[in-house]
């Protein structure tokens, strides 16, 4: 009796992590991901695995780190000139998403930790202290990083307007510095 | 650009700006069809656990000095109470002293136990009943000399420190918190100034116990 209302109370519990299915999606689709469905899946299913260390309260920060370390395995793995192939090992021919030539050469110019400091504030529309538990950080910590990432943008965003354009670039390199 | 904050022109450029519209419901009974990893029992804080091995420390170091204490109280070795004030007040009161003589200021207390010059080497011990027995035959004999010496030297012991153990204490009597002192020698009570002599000129390595 104990187990059955256990499970059921942990499904109840994961259902409301699960309604952030598409927010997760989202993320990996615009961190780059050749495929951001399946690294959705993936976070939601350790996160079923592991719903205990999911925080109750707000799970969202958690889902995007773990889906954060998936997208960077995901790149560590992928050969550069190797078609993506999805969990299942079906090729997905989902195309990555096109990014402003400008802006792509700017947030390649900046280290991985910079880009995700400033990407989990404009474009996944986290507090401070929401992306400072996503990154594993204090809220202190992540102020600061913000600040100066923000000032390296802008000095990376203005030598990109006086660069020559760059090659096109359909995925942006996680592990770029 | 230029009159742009930089996460104002980051938001305007998102590439996904709506979060992805997918339909789950089969992905959620797969996943929930999955087992859950077996989370150990949390463990405590390491505050709350430092806490409990400090109490459980002091526990076991309270029960052992119980122990000890009631086992060399069994034993004999500690701790009868010494003499206390009231009852040198009392033994002044029995006793009469001739015109002129007075009896020496209790300068310390009976109760603690003292040392100086270091080396446990300045303290006497001399039990409580031998001390008055040896004060009154002083005062009995009418020898004036005697008596005075006998007040020098009792004024001698009090401003030495002496340990004064109490009446009827055994052989194995030592003050509280001198529980195994290193007795030097033991002198007859009437040798006392020779006790006070070796302790001065500091041939003792320990205590000088008068014995009556």
């Amino acid at each position: 009796m104990s187990i059955h209302f256990d499970r059921q109370s942990a499904e109840a519990r994961f259902r409301e992590v699960f309604s952030h299915l598409g927010a997760v999606t989202a993320y990996a689709r615009r961190r780059g991901s050749r495929d951001p469905d399946g690294i959705a899946a993936e976070a939601m299913t350790i996160a079923w695995r592991r719903l205990d260390d999911v925080p109750r309260d707000d799970p969202l920060p958690w889902l995007y780190g773990t889906a954060r370390n998936l997208v960077l395995a995901e790149a560590r793995r992928a050969a550069p000139s190797a078609p993506a192939a999805s969990a299942d090992g079906k090729h997905v021919d989902q195309p990555p998403v096109e990014l402003d030539p400008t802006l792509e050469r700017a947030l390649r110019g900046l280290s991985q930790l910079d880009r995700e400091t400033l990407l989990l504030v404009a474009w996944e529309d986290l507090t401070p202290g929401q992306a400072a538990r996503a990154l594993g950080i204090s809220p202190v910590a992540f102020r600061v990083r913000l600040l100066r990432a923000r000032r390296r943008l802008q000095t990376s965003l203005e030598e990109a307007q006086t660069a020559s354009p760059p090659p096109h670039l359909n995925h942006l390199d996680v592990e770029g510095t | 650009m230029k009159n742009d904050s930089t996460l104002a022109y980051l938001r305007r450029l998102n590439p996904v700006p709506k979060a992805a519209s997918v339909d789950g419901a089969d992905l959620f009974e797969r996943i929930i069809s999955l087992p859950r990893d077996e989370r150990p029992a949390p463990r405590r804080s390491a505050t709350r656990r430092r806490v409990a091995l400090v109490a459980v420390g002091l526990a076991v170091m309270a029960l052992l000095a119980t122990t000890a204490f009631a086992v060399a109280n069994w034993f004999g070795d500690v701790v009868k109470p010494a003499v206390t004030k009231q009852e040198y007040k009392t033994a002044q009161s029995e006793l009469t002293l001739p015109p002129g003589v007075t009896w020496p200021e209790l300068n310390v207390d009976p109760n603690s136990v003292t040392s100086r010059g270091g080396g446990g080497s300045s303290a006497v011990m001399i039990a409580m009943g031998s001390w008055e027995c040896y004060w009154a035959d002083a005062i009995r004999s009418g020898d004036e000399q005697a008596q005075q010496r006998a007040h020098a030297e009792l004024n001698s012991l009090f401003a030495n420190h002496v340990v004064i153990a109490p009446a009827g204490a055994s052989e194995n009597w030592f003050p509280i918190g001198h529980p195994f002192p290193v007795v030097d020698r033991e002198l007859p009570l009437d040798q006392a100034a020779e006790a006070h002599r070796l302790i001065e000129e500091r041939q003792t390595f320990g205590k000088v116990v008068l014995k009556p």
